[in-house]
């Protein structure tokens, strides 16, 4: 079995969007959606402050509330692991957003652009299927699959990894499959230091954190 | 330096209110939750004496039901789509909703047309099923802390009932008739558990993010509408009109606008207000890194 997810080192990560910036434009997302966001964070009363960037995105949570709360059978899990939309039969009812306690899902409307009118790439990248309907992140889903149809390994191969962690600059995003332990992110959360966000929630999240 | 390590879990993200589903919804929960506990109220009623307003609630019962589906369809994002609501009843509170909705439509509209003691108990029902099904619809928003919790669905049914019997009181008013005597003090048991189950609602937790979340539910504004407004006074009123009859048509059909009035106010905050998604939290986390 494959059970993808990923390994957020916060240690690591300087904040500098890419993985934002890279995710946009690798799904086209239209201006003011953002399937995956760094947080730049204080915590903390001086002097005892800290500052933590957090790349937040969707969990891929072994035991999604945002699916079966769905009506229509639109949001769904593969068996690797993956939740993903299927746009073609959801409504955008937004109960999955309300079911989700990772605030990942976004449900576009309309697709706004950052001018009057849409520029040639807008125009190149839109995704009408996508409007009215809930939105997240797949994992890039896409790269992962025909990387793998092509004998790719994702996380190893980028051709056949998510975008954000391709991106990554400080190499803080690291993604791989669970299920093989000598995979990259088994063995980052080996130790068992690795943290999930609400583990209380019970969603069994497929990304860790690595903090201090 | 030596510093203390942060207890944990520490808030990173804080809440946030939730925007996607706003008044529409409200509308959804508040006449489905009206209808369903009108048809109810008065078909209890009509048990104990004549009571001509349940052939008016088999109608305005579901029609107050179907407005509010169709002022909650205008909400999504693919109107055109809504039949697939109905597609994961097995999982999902709301295509289990929309299906209860039907099955009260159809049972209420048998009961208008073949007036049996059978179609009113299973119409019944299925209006109960209905108020609890949007209770549970709230309940298992895992991401919302103020409506994750368990005691949600009881809120719903309560809520629908108070709001069920403030509208009987007004339409036998506007017939021309005072209620059965029997039905005031089974008026006054229901607000009393209303409020105890409302009360216990805002105690749920003692969780920082939930004590936030309900902090509009709780101020002396909410509690001067809802609690006071909502359920006090029209338990005053009940026991007024029980105490002087001369008073008794004014101060029930005020009862029943009171009773209308406080729990569309209460799902209102309950929705808008208190809607707030989840904390993002991360236990462990040391303060203590870099500092000299």
């Amino acid at each position: 079995m494959t059970r993808w997810g990923m390994v957020i080192d916060v240690r690591r990560c300087v904040g500098c969007q890419t993985c934002t910036i890279a995710c946009m434009q690798e799904h086209g997302l239209p201006a003011g959606t953002a399937w995956r966001f760094v947080a730049d964070i204080e915590i903390g009363e001086y002097p005892n402050v800290r500052r933590l960037f957090l790349p937040m995105q969707c969990m891929h949570c072994a035991e999604p509330p945002c699916v079966p709360v769905c009506p229509t059978g639109a949001s769904r899990q593969r068996d690797d692991g993956i939740v993903f939309v299927h746009y073609d039969a959801c409504v955008g009812c937004g109960y999955c957003a309300m079911a989700c306690p990772y605030h990942a899902r976004h449900l576009v409307h309309a697709a706004d652009g950052y001018f009057e009118s849409p520029t040639l790439s807008e125009q190149a990248t839109a995704r009408p299927e996508r409007h009215g309907v809930m939105t997240k992140c797949t994992f890039c889903k896409e790269r992962v699959d025909d990387g793998r149809s092509r004998g790719l390994t994702p996380g190893v191969d980028p051709e056949a990894t998510p975008m954000c962690s391709v991106a990554c600059i400080a190499d803080a995003i690291v993604f791989g499959d669970f299920d093989d332990q000598s995979s990259r992110v088994s063995q980052m959360i080996a130790d068992g230091k690795a943290q999930l966000l609400m583990p209380e929630c019970g969603t069994q999240p497929s990304v860790y954190y690595l903090t201090d | 330096m030596a510093t203390m390590p942060q207890p944990a879990p520490v808030e990173l993200i804080p809440a946030e209110p939730q925007r996607l589903w706003g008044t529409p919804a409200v509308a959804n929960f508040f006449l489905g939750g009206l209808g369903a506990g009108l048809y109810i109220a008065a078909a209890l009623a009509a048990r104990f004496g004549p009571a001509p307003s349940v052939r008016i609630a088999s109608w305005l019962g579901p029609a107050l039901v179907l407005v509010g589906f169709a002022a909650v369809a205008t909400e999504s994002g693919r109107p055109m789509r809504g039949a697939r609501v109905l597609w994961r009843i097995r999982t999902s509170w709301m295509s289990r909703e929309l299906w209860l909705g039907g099955a009260f439509v159809l049972l209420a509209a048998a009961d208008l047309v073949f007036p049996l003691a059978l179609h009113r108990v299973q119409a019944s029902v299925a209006a109960a099923l209905l108020a609890l099904a949007q209770g549970f619809i709230v309940r298992r928003s895992r991401g919302v802390t103020a409506w994750d919790v368990p005691v949600m669905p009881v809120v719903f049914l309560a809520s629908a009932l108070v709001s069920g019997a403030g509208l009987y009181f007004m339409i036998e008013l506007s017939l021309g008739r005072l209620p059965e005597a029997v039905v005031l003090p089974a008026v006054v048991g229901l607000l009393a558990a209303g409020l105890v189950v409302w009360l216990r609602y805002l105690a749920w937790s003692g969780e920082p993010a939930f004590l936030e979340a309900v902090r509009a539910l709780r101020d002396a504004r909410a509690a001067r509408l809802i609690i006071g407004g909502g359920y006090l006074a029209p338990i005053a009123l009940v026991v007024l009109a029980r105490v002087v009859p001369a008073a008794a048509g004014p101060a029930l059909y005020l009862a029943g606008a009171l009773m209308l009035a406080g729990q569309l106010y209460a799902k209102t905050l309950v929705i808008l207000k208190a809607g707030m998604l989840r904390p993002i939290t991360l236990g462990a986390l040391r303060l203590d890194r870099r500092l000299p």
